[in-house]
């Protein structure tokens, strides 16, 4: 298993990507890379998953979109954190930490 | 905020379609590039960059398409495409287009109507201040299980201890006669307590209501009008204030005027008088019983509560005047059940037949869509084939099922206004609230509902049946489609179309042959040529008792002498008009202990022609006379209904027959028994009948007798024709007398049977829908399968069948169908009907199962089954074999 690529945990994908603008705004290929770098590979970012996601954050207003130049000089679309997303991301990542911290001890208790 | 931006975003899609689509493409695509471009860097060629790109992320057109596909919008988007689809193939079979929306139309059109009127009558609250809390109390009889009025003594009893309510008030049905200003005229009028309209919650448009001074013996001459007799009197002037009218002779000043669309009941009336102020006859005798006493609940008391405190007040009342009728307790109802309560059951009635009618129809546009959708297998299957979704199909199909259904309903819901003006203007009389019915917004919401709710439950199941076509077997047989698995549910449809018809027409047949055995059933009496009317006599004679004796007399006498006039005399009742004068009575000296446990009867006070005019049989003795008058001994005549249960082995004659308050009576006569109540309804009133004296009557009661006297005349003539006559004699003596409520015995009768003839004509215009729209299923259903089967008739032929082999076969299997939806429908009637009459009294003198009318319909829906198939029969029997076998 370890050398696939595995799908991502339900779910999970808007909290990264959050994450990933929360540094610096960012093209949509820009994200799949910044996310597969940071997870060693382990994430495989299939481009339908990704785009429906940036339409549903948009939607939710978590992230906002506009057209800039990228440093190769081609037109991207640039996503970014919203005040909101922000909130939305500390919020989420304190869940995850909880839920994280209780499954790992149930894990380990038997 | 996310909703609306979602909203926005979404929208922004639907109408910047292009650019929205634009940006996708752009961002997709540099997408591409750049995870290309990193490729290409490490060595790859473009091309093969491209193409590990495509694996690695997955195709990048499908990416796109799920994008689309994620928004609420694209949901829309679809639903707009197969409207405009279904649209277009509706123009293209206009046809079919037509036939299914008026067929929808008639259904939804006639549900739409009753459910209008069973909104504004029955569902839509009252129109006063919070109606729920209103009541009537009445005084219950336990010993007879039956309510009355109160008189007015109980009610101010009732006023003063009364704590449930916070108002009490009451209303007594009253004759006005209006002498000025205009012309004179006899009004409908009530008198009315103080508070009446405050206790309703009702505003008045002009002035104010009756104050408690008023509303007393003594008080000032005061009247309350309603609004068309200010428009029609005084022009809807707001001087018409202060401004007097003459009422019985006597001047009343006007202090208010009704809201235009006031009405409590079925009646209007245009005069309202201060019940404290009518005669102290009326005030004070506990044994008149004509107040009706209307309140409001406190806030929080139920109506059992209330009702326990009333019977207990009644108690202590019973204790106080142990001579009047003890043993009365208390009994409360909804004003609203009141008001509404008789046409609840027949209006329920009606709308599940109405949606019986829409059944059917639905079951018609279903076959037609069968049919329809059989032809259109192969584009299901390419479709499929393609890799269209079921549920894909399904919806689309529905979407066209939906869109006739609504155009169907919109021009069902035109037909319901224009059908409802009409039927309206026809049945108002007898319909309470009917001012309450129209066409509204719950009406329309009711009429989009059930467009939508129709559209899905007829399109669903032949869009579920096609939308499983096999695709191997449907491809393959090309145009023919698979037509044997449509057959069966087409089969099904008109059994059940026909089975419903059954069950309407055998209601309807029922319901009319109530109506011919009420005019069949024996009236006790010579209802033919006899005209009844009310007179008002002049306030000069009713002084005193000798007075209105006298006017009576030389009243009766004028119109005596009216050429045509075969007799006349005066009665207190006239049979089937709703008019009631129960009395507690007791034979000889067996009086009960408590007058509420005494037998009723019902009490006519009439002349001595009265016998003789209305023709009912004299069976022993004699009726009252001439001789009979104040000053002779009492007397009454019986009817056969009380002799034999009273005078079960002796002869009534020479005995007593006595009436509480009042004194004995020494019988002299019997006479037939006469249908006095409303034709089928017997059981829960009074039966037993008898007769006394109107001039026999005390002086103290005759002052007030005129009110609710009738004069009954036999004559040859039309009520047109006598009725001037019968004025100018009337009007011979003075102007103050009007006369009014002329009415022939026979439109008595006929209205009588108003409860059952109005949902009769309703059920038997449903029921005549129903055949013509199941007519028209099976006749569609037959001719499709001839048309199928032109091949198998064409070999038949070519093998030797004669036509009319052809013939009968085509006929046998329409038959078929109607026989075995008319044994379903059969059984399903039996039952049906067997379970209404068991709570509603709509059946008289007809048995639930009646052999004549089962036989009658069954013969109908035989022979019009039967002509439905002939058409088609006769173009199987036409069908060429060479023709039909070279077709293939």
């Amino acid at each position: 298993m370890a050398d696939k690529p595995s799908d991502l945990v339900q779910g999970t994908l808007d909290m990264l990507i959050l994450k990933t603008l929360a540094l610096e705004p960012m093209h949509g290929y820009g994200i799949a890379v910044r996310l597969e770098q940071m997870s060693n590979g382990v994430f495989r970012l299939n481009a339908g998953s990704l785009f429906v996601a940036f339409q549903r954050l948009q939607r939710d207003g978590l992230i906002r979109s506009e057209w800039k130049a990228t440093e190769n000089s081609r037109r991207a679309k640039y996503y970014v954190l919203t005040d909101q997303g922000r909130k939305r991301l500390n919020s989420e990542t304190r869940e995850w930490g909880r839920q994280v911290a209780a499954i790992a001890r149930i894990l380990e208790a038997s | 905020m996310s909703f609306v931006r979602n909203i926005a975003s979404g929208l922004r899609s639907l109408f910047r379609k292009e650019r929205v689509s634009q940006e996708l493409d752009e961002e997709v695509n540099g997408f591409l590039e750049m995870a290309a471009e990193e490729k290409i860097k490490q060595g790859m060629s473009r091309k093969e960059a491209l193409r590990a790109v495509r694996l690695e992320r997955g195709s990048l057109e499908v990416a796109k398409e799920v994008v689309r596909a994620a928004g609420w919008e694209s949901f829309v988007e679809s639903c707009w495409q197969d409207l405009r689809f279904a649209v277009r193939l509706l123009r293209k079979d206009p046809g079919f287009a037509a036939v299914a929306i008026l067929t929808l139309a008639l259904g939804i059109g006639a549900n739409t109507a009753i459910f209008s009127v069973v909104q504004g009558v029955v569902l839509a609250p009252l129109p006063y201040r919070e109606p729920d809390r209103l009541v009537m109390v009445w005084l219950n009889n336990n010993n007879l299980k039956s309510i009355t009025d109160l008189s007015y003594a109980d009610f101010v009893d009732w006023q003063r201890s009364a704590r449930s309510f916070e108002k009490m008030a009451a209303y007594a049905w009253r004759g006005f006669d209006l002498s000025s200003p205009g012309t004179p005229e006899h009004l409908q009028g009530r008198e009315i307590s103080a508070n009446f309209f405050a206790m309703l919650g009702v505003e008045l448009a002009q002035g104010r209501e009756f104050s408690t001074e008023e509303d007393r013996n003594g008080g000032a001459p005061v009247v309350i009008i309603s609004n068309s007799l200010w428009r029609d009197r005084f022009g809807r002037s707001a001087t018409a204030m202060g401004k007097s009218i003459v009422l019985d002779g006597v001047e009343a000043t006007i202090i208010g005027v009704l809201p235009p669309d006031f009405r409590f009941g079925t009646d209007d009336a245009d005069i309202y008088t201060p019940i404290g102020q009518r005669k102290l006859v009326e005030q004070n005798d506990r044994t008149v019983h004509n107040v009706v006493c209307v309140a409001r609940l406190k806030a929080g008391v139920s109506m059992g509560q209330a009702e326990a405190e009333m019977n207990t007040v009644q108690e202590t009342i019973d204790r106080l005047h142990p001579d009047m009728e003890e043993g009365l307790g208390a009994k409360l109802t909804p004003v609203k059940e009141q008001l509404v309560g008789d046409v609840r059951g027949t209006l329920l009635l009606l709308l599940g037949a109405v949606g019986v009618v829409l059944l059917i129809a639905c079951a018609n546009v279903a076959n037609l869509l069968l049919v329809r959708t059989a032809a259109r297998t192969r584009e299901f299957s390419i479709r499929l084939a393609l890799g269209a979704g079921r549920g894909r199909i399904v919806w689309q199909l529905v979407t066209e099922s939906v869109l006739l259904s609504v155009l169907g309903g919109g021009l069902g819901v035109v037909a319901a206004k224009w059908g409802l003006n009409a039927a309206l203007a026809a049945a108002a009389s007898s319909l309470p609230r009917s001012e309450n019915v129209r066409v509204n917004v719950s009406v329309l919401l009711f009429a989009l509902g059930i467009s939508i709710v129709v559209g899905i439950l007829f399109g669903l199941a032949p869009a579920l049946k096609s939308s499983r076509v096999d695709l191997q077997t449907s491809l393959k047989e090309g145009a023919r489609g698979s037509t044997t698995g449509h057959q069966r549910a087409q089969s099904s449809l008109v059994v059940i179309q026909m089975a419903l018809t059954v069950v309407l027409l055998a209601g309807a047949g029922l319901l009319f042959r109530t109506i011919q055995q009420l005019w069949k059933a024996n009236l006790g009496f010579d209802a033919h040529n006899i005209i009844t009317f009310q007179v008002g006599l002049s306030p000069s004679a009713t002084g005193n008792g000798v007075g209105v004796r006298t006017a009576f007399q030389q009243l009766i006498e004028r119109i005596r002498q009216i050429p045509g006039v075969q007799s006349a005399d005066l009665s207190t009742l006239v049979p089937m008009s709703h008019q009631v004068n129960s009395l507690p009575f007791w034979v000889d000296s067996r009086r009960p202990a408590s007058v509420a446990e005494a037998p009723r009867t019902l009490g006519f006070i009439t002349g001595p022609d009265f016998q003789r005019v209305m023709g009912i049989p004299l069976i022993r003795g004699r009726f009252i006379g001439e001789q009979d008058t104040v000053n002779a001994p009492l007397v009454a005549v019986i009817d056969t209904e009380l002799a034999r249960t009273y005078f079960p082995d002796t002869d009534p004659i020479g005995h007593t027959i006595s009436f509480a308050q009042v004194g004995g009576y020494r019988i002299v006569g019997v006479v037939g028994h006469v249908q006095h109540w409303e034709l089928g309804f017997s059981s829960p009133f009074t039966a037993a009948q008898s007769y006394v004296s109107i001039y026999q009557i005390m002086d103290r009661w005759m002052t007030t007798i005129d009110t609710w006297t009738w004069v009954v005349v036999r004559t040859p003539l039309e009520a047109s024709t006598v009725e001037p006559e019968i004025r100018k004699a009337v009007y011979g003596v003075g102007s103050d007398q009007p006369i009014y409520n002329v009415h022939t015995i026979k439109q008595t009768v006929s209205e009588s049977m108003s409860s059952q003839r109005f949902p009769m004509i309703m059920l038997g215009i449903f029921a005549g829908l129903a055949l013509l729209l199941a007519s028209t299923g099976i006749y569609g259903v037959i001719s499709y399968s001839v048309s199928q089967r032109v091949h198998e008739i064409g070999i038949r032929m070519a093998l030797g069948a004669d036509k009319r082999d052809v013939f009968r076969m085509v006929v046998g299997q329409g038959l078929a169908l109607a026989l075995a939806g008319l044994a379903i429908g059969v059984v399903g009637a039996l039952i049906l009907i067997r379970l209404l009459t068991s709570f509603s009294l709509l059946l008289y003198g007809v048995a639930a199962s009646d052999p004549l009318t089962f036989t009658t319909v069954s013969v109908m829906l035989t022979l019009v089954a039967a002509l439905a198939c002939y058409v088609p029969a006769r173009r199987a029997m036409r069908v060429d074999p060479m023709v039909a076998l070279r077709y293939e």
